[in-house]
């Protein structure tokens, strides 16, 4: 009986003491789990947005007080960590990078700066890069850094295939060591992005140690020797990773002495260690519900920035009546995405240019506006011929206009989106059913084996690209190619021949300008085409504990995770 | 003796048939194991060919029957494969998760056995109404709680609020692993699992000691005049089959069932490795899991059924026969 009572007691004085807590269970649930091929993380801005984070900056004058053992929560293992082995775009790629260094690396605002090359020039028909090496860099194991293990890394990712990098040496034709601190780069064609991917993305390999690993997909802790600002530590499977500062670091100094990584899969239980105060700071992003209640904890901070993740609804343009533009046009003039923003987002987000690019992305040209009209699209829909039938859903050549949307059963901000898009489509006559899947089957649907010419079954679907997409022009051009080849992304299976020429003229344009006008031309025939409709682009919240570390900046397109918060000067 | 090769024979095809479903169970779920095998996120990127040789490398372009048949020759040499996500031995994978679940479940069953069977005996022999009455209720309340949620608030309120047991792990990140900090990490999923499966233990024992209790032996025993003290004991024995039976089959439920209490408390157990090998699609960690809950539930169901005579005497002339 007293047994009871304490049971009973027990659970009173757990509810008592968590208030509210209720709502964590709910609104924290994940919303960048299986974001298609990348994690949807954080976003750009073009400088931290929080007045609070401004001692983040790279600015010797008010340098954060270094942290002692830092702990950040991740969702999920991301194996042996080491460039051919971790899992996740975000946060996985960003953790790799404090162990490893790029040529180059990109800023604040998604500019290249120098990294392992401390300067490089372009030749005039952009086709030759030569890049000058530092000479002071050695791998965590003491070995000297130099040019060969450049022109290894580039031949390596060409022989042993890597999603990430592969594609982007494709472009190159030959690399020359022409002394231990030069390289040169050749390229087969000019490619204006070549200095963002690969150069400042793809991390450059010690020889000594990777020379002889033939199946770099299950190689593993042994292989993890970097030249960056943290050593591979230790790595309990499933549970965590122990990062150690670099006292040797050529570029800076770490701002931590150690960087844990506890895996935490379920991120309202992430939240909560971050409040109890186990955790310092958490990788997954920060429901827009739940900004409020962490801006009232004293212990919690976050840091926010415009977001380059998009999400938009996916029309299968493919699949009759879809296939016709203007009915495209009526659904997206229909859609409302303020109401979208205010009501899913609290506001937290940027409006769509329906021409996908961010408006405030690194090679977007004149972004164009989403004009909301009801009643233009309705009149649209009565020229179509679609006539509103006995329940209230239009009929379209004898077939009612009523569709399936998928959306991702986790990702309750993404769920509620579709379910308001349901409401507004139905005020012109047009029937929607939300169907919540499992990512997995989502993606099975929308992009078959991760290949576009494998086809597609689905009609309507909740998808979003995640900020790489919007930084360069190649992806951007891959969004909507009929060409499997070029057109990798494009899982509305668009086929427009007027879309591939400017595609074609965007990826082929070799100086600045004319690439900015086929890119400003390809936004507006996309705006026009309506293959998707591009809805918002989420702000990036993220939340830690100041007293723990308060040197977090923004960086534009990934959040603070990163060298740029956590290596100082 | 022939009734127990029966038993044993049974189990055998009952083993050979989850086997089989084990494997072609997690390869009918939609979607691919690709994005795990590509790592580096961005699966999307690879061209045909490029994705070709990743399935190629991993046997997965095989035809079904060959990858059945290497499944099964590998099995009879304890070769579970390798995880598709990270390359591992499958066996590695569940060695390293094995101990966790079992120090988990192993307590959490424990203490739910014992609490469940002392709180249904001492609560339904009561002679008050109301403590029989409001066991019963609590019970059923306990029975329908969501493990999920309920862990939630125990993270809330003794993790956050009170701050007296930690939020997640089975160790502290930083400078963890002692006996004392592993104890204080079990506290809080092992209370769930406590908790959330305590009503059951507690019904089965209330609804069988009551059939037991108006049954005409105690009844006589009563009416000799035996103390009530020894009146439950003997009750209590003859109530001891279902309540053997429902902890054996409670084995196999509470590892699967451990499934989202390791996952809310970001426990490293086997459960954990379930819900993460099925959100990667990793057919053969998958594989391998299943095998073991199933072993763990054939197993637990044959030693009922095999211990039954030990406990109940009508049921081993049963057997004789």
């Amino acid at each position: 009986m007293r047994v009871l009572r304490l049971l009973t007691g027990l659970l009173v004085a757990a509810i008592i003491a968590t208030g509210c807590g209720g709502d964590d269970s709910d609104s924290a649930e994940p919303t960048d789990s299986g974001e298609s091929s990348e994690q949807t993380d954080g976003g750009v801005s073009d400088e931290p947005t929080d007045d609070d984070q401004s001692t983040g900056q790279v600015d010797e004058d008010s340098s954060p007080a270094p942290a002692g053992d830092l702990v950040i929560a991740i969702g999920g293992d991301e194996t042996t960590l080491n460039p051919y082995t971790y899992v996740t775009g975000y946060p996985g790629y960003n953790v790799l990078m404090l162990m490893h260094d790029s040529l180059l690396e990109l800023d604040a605002v998604n500019v290249p700066k120098p990294a392992l090359a401390s300067g490089w020039e372009i030749s005039d028909d952009g086709l030759t890069y030569t890049m000058e090496l530092r000479d002071d860099v050695t791998w965590h194991d003491g070995e000297q850094f130099d040019a060969d293990d450049v022109v290894f890394t580039f031949e390596y990712v060409v022989d042993n295939t890597h999603p990430r990098w592969t594609p982007g040496v494709a472009a190159v034709a030959g690399v020359e060591a022409t002394s231990p601190t030069e390289v040169v780069i050749t390229l087969n064609e000019a490619s204006p992005d070549f200095p963002v991917r690969p150069l400042a993305d793809m991390p450059i390999l010690a020889e000594h140690v990777w020379s002889s690993v033939t199946d770099p997909q299950n190689s593993g802790e042994a292989e993890n020797i970097g030249t960056g600002p943290y050593v591979f530590g230790e790595y309990t499977p499933d549970q965590s990773y122990r990062l150690d500062a670099n006292p040797d670091y050529a570029m800076g100094t770490p701002a931590a002495a150690t960087v844990n990584l506890a895996i935490i899969p379920e991120p309202a239980t992430a939240f909560a260690s971050l409040r109890a105060g186990e955790v310092d700071m958490v990788a997954p992003i920060v429901e827009p519900q739940l900004v409020a209640e962490f801006e009232a904890d004293g212990g919690v901070d976050v840091i926010s920035g415009p977001g380059f993740g998009s999400t938009m609804m996916n029309i299968n343009t493919g699949l009759p009546p879809l296939d016709r533009p203007e009915l495209r046009a009526a659904i997206a003039d229909a859609i409302d995405p303020q109401t979208l923003i205010d009501t899913v987002l609290l506001g937290t987000g940027t409006a769509p240019n329906p021409g996908f690019l961010h408006p405030d992305g690194p090679i977007t040209v004149d972004p164009l506006t989403h004009d909301f009209d009801r009643d233009a699209a309705a009149v649209a829909l009565d020229e179509l011929g679609a006539t509103i039938g006995d329940d209230g859903i239009r009929v379209l050549d004898g077939e009612p206009l009523d569709f399936e949307l998928l959306v991702y059963a986790d990702n309750p901000t993404r769920i509620r989106t579709a379910e308001l898009i349901a409401e507004q489509l139905g005020e012109v006559g047009i029937g929607i059913t939300v169907a919540p899947l499992d990512a997995e089957t989502v993606d099975e649907q929308v992009w078959p084996g991760f290949d576009v010419s494998n086809g597609r079954d689905y009609e309507l679907a909740m998808w979003g690209w995640s900020p790489p997409v919007q930084l360069d022009a190649g992806r951007f051009g891959s969004l909507v190619h009929a060409d499997p080849s070029i057109g990798g992304f494009n899982v509305v299976g668009l086929a427009d021949a007027d879309t591939d020429g400017l595609v074609d003229e965007m990826n082929a344009a070799s100086d600045a300008d004319s690439r900015a006008a086929a890119i400003g031309a390809l936004q507006e025939r996309i705006a026009e085409l309506r293959p998707f409709v591009l809805l918002y682009y989420a702000d990036g919240v993220y939340a830690f504990r100041p007293e723990a570390y308060d040197g977090w900046v923004y960086q534009a397109g990934q959040g603070p995770l990163g060298k740029i918060s956590l290596v100082i000067g | 003796m022939r009734a127990t090769l029966r038993r044993v024979g049974v189990t055998l095809t009952v083993l050979v048939i989850a086997v089989g479903l084990n494997f072609v169970i997690p390869r009918l779920m939609p979607g691919s194991p690709l994005r795990a095998i590509a790592r580096g996120g961005d699966a999307g990127q690879l061209t045909r060919a490029q994705r070709e040789e990743l399935l190629e490398r991993y046997g997965l372009n095989d035809p079904l029957q060959v990858q059945l048949r290497d499944y099964v020759v590998g099995l009879f040499r304890g070769d579970l494969g390798i995880s598709l996500g990270d390359g591992r031995p499958v066996t590695e994978h569940i060695g390293d998760a094995i101990g966790w679940t079992l120090l988990l479940v192993g307590t959490s069953l424990l203490l739910t056995t014992v609490l469940g069977v002392a709180l249904g005996t001492l609560l339904t022999t009561s002679r008050r109404r109301g403590v029989d009455r409001g066991g019963l209720v609590t019970s059923l309340a306990l029975d329908a709680l969501p493990p999920f949620w309920f862990g939630m608030l125990l993270i809330l309120g003794f993790g956050v609020g009170l701050g007296w047991f930690p939020t997640f792990g089975a160790t502290s990140i930083v400078g963890g692993g002692g006996f004392v900090d592993v104890a204080h990490h079990l506290v809080l999923p092992a209370a769930t699992l406590i908790v959330t499966g305590l009503g059951q233990t507690y019904l089965v024992t209330r609804s069988s000691l009551l059939s037991v209790m108006g049954s005409t032996h105690l009844a006589h025993a009563r009416v000799r005049g035996l103390p009530e003290r020894r009146l439950r004991a003997h009750a209590l024995r003859a109530a001891a089959l279902p309540i053997h039976t429902l902890v054996l089959l409670e084995v196999g439920w509470l590892i699967s069932g451990s499934v989202v209490v390791e996952t809310v408390f970001a426990y490293p157990g086997l459960g954990r490795t379930v819900f993460e090998a099925v959100q990667a699609r990793d057919y053969p960690l998958l594989q391998g899991a299943f095998l073991l809950l199933t072993l763990t539930v054939i197993g637990a169901n044959l030693i009922a059924d095999l211990t039954y005579p030990l406990i109940d005497p009508r049921v081993r002339g049963d057997a004789a026969s």
